[in-house]
């Protein structure tokens, strides 16, 4: 009797340990919810606003105020887009930078960041942002971007290389 | 709705048969390799942004970019995912009629089994059809732009992306098709019929993609591509020297093989690897951050 009571007992005691075992152990393995987990919510979401405006500028009509190959260093367009076109910058074949025109329509955050600006090239606002290693103008709605690659590109390079863009002709697109 | 594209990139292998096929190819492409995992830590790679901030705006957007579905990006890694999980297949059925050819007893196999060598031949057209319609996905020019390609292969085409093209040449050209596997795709495909491109899983897995119209138009579209890239192949083999003998004996580190056996190692190779997807996801998340970066 003693001994079956002890069993009933020792059975009960049993169950609180087995059950906080078995909530807290996946407890532990449970992973952190990403960082990215909230715009992957927002961006796949039914009606959710596309990345891309519909009446951003084509890439296309961008490649023709990019600068062309000069100084030993080889231009090479590499995306083409709607709102985007980027070129690489290559010397001796190993890419050095990217030189990019962007349309802000689609990301109205990246036009709104030049309202810091305190300098400006040919009278377009002009920002150097030191952690992305890339200088920018912004020209109108258009974004024109010189990012360095490699630590032999550096900010005079980019602003070499930025003043070699079309910015007046671009200034006129519609 | 497909995985998370930050998802594909953390979720990317570290090790494992991919992985150690990919890198024993280090000496066709000597450096330009490297197994970047993590989606965070792509980002640092390709900018070389240490700033958190900064990392999470590019991640943010990046994911945007790849969610809408009018940016291509999505078809790109469907194209990946599509030819590898189509060669596997073929994998079991280059095994099964090898074992038709050597074992009579098992003679009928042939007549429902493809040839190995039309199939890998079948196999290596649509994997290079896969490689320029991707391009094309992920870098915004018409589907059919063999040209652009062409172009981009000779002057860009450099880590991951060269890495799948060195594979390419390397487990589905040389080691099951041996040293002349150019002329011999050339000269197989040309001879097909449609109907012989029709029962190819991988070609069937990704048709409706192929430029072309019908499967004849396609087939002529992927013999328009292979002979395309003749000459950079041819260079790209002849420039290294490149042997089959050379590919199997740097895979010797972690696959036994007889040198009589090299059919049985390209099928090997074709079934427990899936090197298509694991380069391409890594090619697509170096265009998605790049540009996410530029329109910050």
């Amino acid at each position: 009797m003693i001994f079956s009571n002890w069993r009933v007992n020792w059975r009960k005691a049993l169950i609180p340990i087995v059950l906080s075992l078995v909530l807290f152990i996946p407890g532990c393995f449970q992973k952190e919810p990403s960082k990215f987990a909230q715009v992957q919510k927002d961006t796949t979401a039914r009606g959710a606003e596309k990345a891309v405006a519909k009446n951003a500028t084509q890439g296309s009509e961008f490649n023709k105020f990019f600068p062309a190959d000069a100084d030993g260093f080889d231009r090479v367009f590499s995306q083409e887009k709607k709102g985007f076109t980027e070129a690489k910058l290559n010397k001796g074949g190993k890419n050095v930078a990217v030189l990019s025109i962007s349309d802000t329509t689609s990301l109205p955050a990246a036009a709104n960041k030049y309202q810091k600006s305190t300098e400006k090239l040919s009278g377009f606002p002009l920002l150097v942002e030191t952690p992305m290693k890339s200088t920018g103008v912004l020209v109108k709605k258009f974004q024109v971007k010189v990012a360095s690659r490699d630590a032999s590109f550096t900010a005079d390079n980019r602003m070499t290389w930025l003043k070699k863009f079309n910015l007046d002709g671009l200034s006129k697109l519609k | 709705m497909s995985k998370p594209i930050f998802e594909a990139v953390d979720n990317l292998a570290t090790g494992g048969i991919t992985v150690m096929a990919l890198n024993s190819l280090d000496f066709v492409i000597p450096g330009q390799w490297q197994n970047t995992v993590g989606f965070e830590n792509t980002i640092k790679v390709v900018t070389g942004t240490d700033d958190p901030e900064y990392i999470q705006a590019i991640g943010e957007r990046a994911v945007a970019l790849y969610n809408d579905k009018s940016q291509g990006y999505q078809t790109a890694m469907w194209l990946y995912e599509t030819v590898d999980a189509g060669s596997s297949a073929l994998g079991a059925a280059a095994m099964a009629s090898k074992v038709g050819e050597s074992i009579p007893l098992l003679g009928f196999l042939n007549k429902i089994t493809p040839k190995a060598e039309t199939a890998q031949t079948i196999d290596l057209g649509v994997k290079l059809v896969a490689e320029i319609v991707a391009y094309c996905q992920i870098n915004g020019l018409p589907g059919d732009s063999v040209g652009d390609f062409l172009a981009a292969l000779m002057d860009q085409y450099s880590g991951p992306s060269l890495m799948r093209m060195a594979a390419l040449i390397c487990f589905d050209g040389l080691v099951p098709l041996g040293p002349d596997f150019i002329i011999k795709a050339i000269d197989g495909l040309s001879g097909m019929g449609p109907d012989q491109l029709e029962g190819n899983k991988t070609f069937q897995g990704i048709r409706d993609v192929i430029p072309g119209g019908d499967s004849g138009g396609q087939l002529g579209f992927i013999n328009q591509s292979m002979d395309s890239v003749r000459g950079w192949m041819s260079s790209f083999v002849e420039d290294r020297g490149l042997s089959p003998e050379m590919v199997v004996s740097n895979l010797r580190g972690f696959v036994e093989v007889a040198d009589d056996k090299l059919d049985y190692l390209g099928a090997f190779i074709d079934m427990s690897t899936n090197y298509y997807s694991h380069t391409g996801t890594q090619t697509l998340a170096i265009s998605l951050i790049e540009r996410a970066a530029a329109e910050m």
